[in-house]
C-alpha cells in the first residue's frame, strides 16, 4: 500500500510540477494569471486524437504535431489578446478576464467539436502494469516520470545559461530596467509563453494515455500546478517540483485516511494554509509597508 | 407565455445574485469567483430547512441569510489578507471546498444527487404556484435588493468602498479602516447572494452541486463585467443580455448539446470582447485599472 501510494505521488508529482512550470514561466514574465493555459493544456491530446483518429496518421507522428500545435495555440492567445491589452495599458486584471474569457471559449469549442464524454487512446488491451517494490506501475507512467524530469533539467538548462532564459529572468524581474537593457520584452513572453505552453501540451498528452481525456481536464490540472506554484515560490523551478511534489505526497497520502472524493479539497485546504502563513501579492508588501 | 415568463424569472434571480457581486467586484475592486457558492449555500439552507423541518420562507431566505452571511465572515479575513490576482485564487479554493462539501457530504446535502421536492412557498395561505406568482414574488426580492444595495452605495460607505477601489493606500491613510470595511461588504454580498439561491431552490424545486460550480461564479462575474462594474442597474441588463440572447439560439433550431456550448462561448468570447474594448463594461464606471501610483505617473507622462 505504501509503496503503491509512493509511485502513484510520483507520477501525481511528475505531472503537477510540469504544469506548475509552465505557468510559472508565463506568470514570472507577464505577471498575471494565465486561466486559458487550461485549454492549451486540454488541446494538446485532443489535437493528437484528431491527427491519430480522424486523420489516420500514425501515433508518434500526431503527438508531434499535436504539441506543436498546441504550442502555435498558446503564442496565438499572446499574439492576439494578451500582447495588444498589454500595449493598451490594461492593468493584470483586466488580463486575468480575458484570459478567464478565452478558457471558456476553448474549452467549449474543444467539448463542441469532440463532445463531452471521455476519449481514450488506449486500445482494448488492458496491461497490467510491471511489480516495482511491491506496487504496480505501467510503461506510460514510467515514461510520464522519466520525461518530466528531462523536461525539468532542459528547462533549468535553458533558463540558466541561453540567452533567452537570462531575459526571460530579466523581464521577471523588473520589465522596465530589462527594456532599458535592450531586451525585447514582448519576444521574452512570447518565447515563454511557447515553453509553458510545449510543457503543458507535454504534460496533458502523457496524462491523456494514463487516465484518457475530457475537455475540462485542463482547469482541475491548472489549478494542481497554480498551488504547486504558490506552495513552492513563483518563477523558480526547484520551486515548481518541489510544489508539484509535496501537493502530489499530500493527496495521494491523505487517500489513506480521507476519501478519495475529498483530493481537490485536500489541495486547495493546503493552498489557504500557505496563502495564510505566507501571503503574496505585490500590493500586499507595499500596503504592509504603510501599516508599519 | 410560460417560457418567457421562465427566462423573466431566471433574469431577476440572476440579476439579484449579480447586484451582490458588483457590490464586491464593481464597487470595491474584490474579483470574487466564489460567489456561485454562496448563491449554492443559500439554496441549500433553504431547501433542507424546507424539506427536514417544513420551515416557510420568511424563516428559510433569511436563514439563507443568516448561513451565508457566517461562512462569508469567517473567509472573508483569509481571502481578504491577500490581493488581485491572489484573491482570485483564493476564492476560488473557497469555491471549491464549498462545492467539495455539497458534492461529497452526501448524508447531508444529498451528493451529487441533489435535493428534489422543495415545496412551493406560501404566502398568506396562497402557495405560490404560477409562473406569474413566482414573477412577483422574485421581483418583490429584486426590487428589495437593488433598493438597499442602491441605498448603501449611495451612503458614506459606499464612496468608502469606491476609495478603497480606487486607491486602497490613500482609503487607508485617511484613517478608513480598510480591511474592516472589506470584510463588511465581502459579508453583504455573499449574504445577499444567498437570497438569489433560495429563489431558485424555491422556483426549481430541485438542486444539485452541478448549479454551483466555479463556471457560474464566473458567468456571474461576467454579467457583472458586461454590464458595468460599479453600476446596479448594469448588473441588471447584464444578466437579461447574456441571459436573453443565448436563448435565440433554441429558435434558430440549434441542438440543445452544441445551444449549451454556443451560449458559453457567447459569454466568454463578449467577456474578451469588452475587456479588449470597454473594460468597464455597458454602464460601468470601473474599468479594473491598477491603482498604482507609479503607473498614474507614466500614464501622465504618456498622455
Amino acid at each position: 500500500m505504501f509503496n503503491q501510494l509512493l509511485i502513484n505521488s510520483m507520477i501525481a508529482g511528475s505531472i503537477y510540477t510540469l504544469i506548475a512550470l509552465g505557468f510559472s514561466l508565463i506568470y514570472s514574465t507577464t505577471k498575471f494569471f494565465h486561466f486559458a493555459h487550461a485549454a492549451v493544456y486540454t488541446s494538446c491530446p485532443y489535437f493528437a486524437y484528431f491527427y491519430s483518429i480522424y486523420c489516420g496518421l500514425p501515433l508518434g507522428a500526431s503527438i508531434a504535431l499535436a504539441i506543436l500545435s498546441s504550442t502555435v495555440l498558446g503564442m496565438c492567445t499572446e499574439l492576439a489578446i494578451y500582447k495588444p491589452l498589454r500595449q493598451k495599458g490594461s492593468s493584470s486584471l483586466v488580463l486575468l478576464l480575458s484570459s478567464l474569457g478565452l478558457y471558456i471559449i476553448l474549452q467549449n469549442v474543444i467539448s463542441m467539436s469532440f463532445g463531452d464524454d471521455t476519449k481514450t487512446f488506449r486500445s482494448g488491451i488492458v496491461t497490467e502494469g510491471l511489480e516495482f517494490m511491491g506496487g504496480r506501475i505501467t510503461p506510460i507512467q514510467i515514461g510520464i516520470i522519466l520525461v518530466s524530469a528531462l523536461l525539468l533539467v532542459f528547462c533549468w538548462a535553458i533558463t540558466k545559461y541561453t540567452k533567452m532564459g537570462t531575459a526571460m529572468r530579466a523581464v521577471a524581474s523588473d520589465p522596465e530596467l530589462a527594456t532599458v537593457s535592450g531586451i525585447d520584452t514582448d519576444r521574452t513572453i512570447l518565447f515563454a509563453f511557447m515553453l509553458g505552453s510545449f510543457l503543458a501540451g507535454i504534460a496533458a498528452t502523457l496524462i491523456s494515455f494514463d487516465i484518457d481525456m475530457t475537455p475540462t481536464m485542463g482547469m482541475n490540472a491548472l489549478m494542481m500546478g497554480v498551488v504547486a506554484v504558490i506552495i513552492g515560490g513563483v518563477g523558480s523551478i526547484p520551486g515548481a517540483a518541489l510544489g508539484g511534489f509535496l501537493l502530489a505526497f499530500a493527496q495521494n497520502f491523505g487517500v489513506w485516511k480521507i476519501s478519495s472524493q475529498w483530493q481537490d479539497a485536500i489541495a486547495f485546504i493546503i493552498l489557504l494554509v500557505f496563502l495564510l502563513f505566507r501571503p503574496y501579492g505585490f500590493f500586499g508588501k507595499k500596503i504592509r509597508k504603510v501599516e508599519v | 407565455m410560460d417560457y418567457l415568463l421562465h427566462i423573466i424569472i431566471m433574469v431577476g434571480i440572476y440579476s439579484i445574485v449579480a447586484m451582490s457581486l458588483n457590490l464586491l467586484a464593481g464597487y470595491t475592486g474584490l474579483i470574487s469567483v466564489a460567489h456561485a457558492a454562496f448563491y449554492g449555500i443559500g439554496a441549500y439552507t433553504t431547501a433542507l430547512l424546507a424539506l427536514k423541518f417544513g420551515l416557510p420562507f420568511w424563516v428559510n431566505i433569511p436563514a439563507g441569510i443568516l448561513v451565508s452571511g457566517v461562512v462569508a465572515f469567517l473567509i472573508a479575513w483569509p481571502s481578504l489578507r491577500t490581493y488581485d490576482d491572489y484573491f482570485v485564487i483564493t476564492t476560488f479554493a473557497f469555491q471549491i471546498i464549498i462545492f467539495s462539501i455539497m458534492n461529497n457530504w452526501v448524508s447531508f446535502t444529498g451528493g451529487p444527487l441533489g435535493l428534489p421536492g422543495i415545496p412551493q412557498p406560501t404566502i398568506f395561505g396562497m402557495t405560490v404556484s404560477t409562473h406569474l406568482l413566482f414573477l412577483s414574488f422574485v421581483a418583490a426580492f429584486g426590487v428589495l435588493t437593488y433598493l438597499f444595495l442602491g441605498r448603501l452605495v449611495d451612503s458614506p460607505f459606499g464612496r468608502v468602498l469606491k476609495a478603497i477601489r480606487e486607491d486602497e493606500i490613500f482609503a487607508m491613510s485617511l484613517g478608513k479602516d480598510v480591511m474592516k470595511y472589506k470584510i463588511t461588504v465581502f459579508v453583504i454580498g455573499a449574504a445577499t447572494a444567498s437570497i438569489g439561491g433560495s429563489l431558485y431552490a424555491y422556483y426549481i424545486s430541485f438542486i444539485d452541486p452541478t448549479s454551483f460550480t466555479v463556471m457560474e461564479s464566473i458567468f456571474m462575474l461576467s454579467i457583472v463585467i458586461i454590464g458595468g462594474a460599479g453600476n446596479l442597474k448594469g448588473s441588471i441588463v447584464g444578466a437579461a443580455l447574456l441571459i436573453f440572447i443565448p436563448e435565440i439560439l433554441r429558435f434558430v433550431g440549434m441542438p440543445n448539446s452544441i445551444a449549451a456550448n454556443m451560449r458559453q462561448i457567447f459569454y466568454g468570447g463578449l467577456l474578451v470582447f469588452f475587456m479588449m474594448f470597454r473594460p468597464q463594461g455597458l454602464l460601468g464606471e470601473f474599468a479594473f485599472g491598477k491603482h498604482d501610483h507609479k503607473d498614474s505617473k507614466e500614464a501622465s507622462e504618456n498622455a
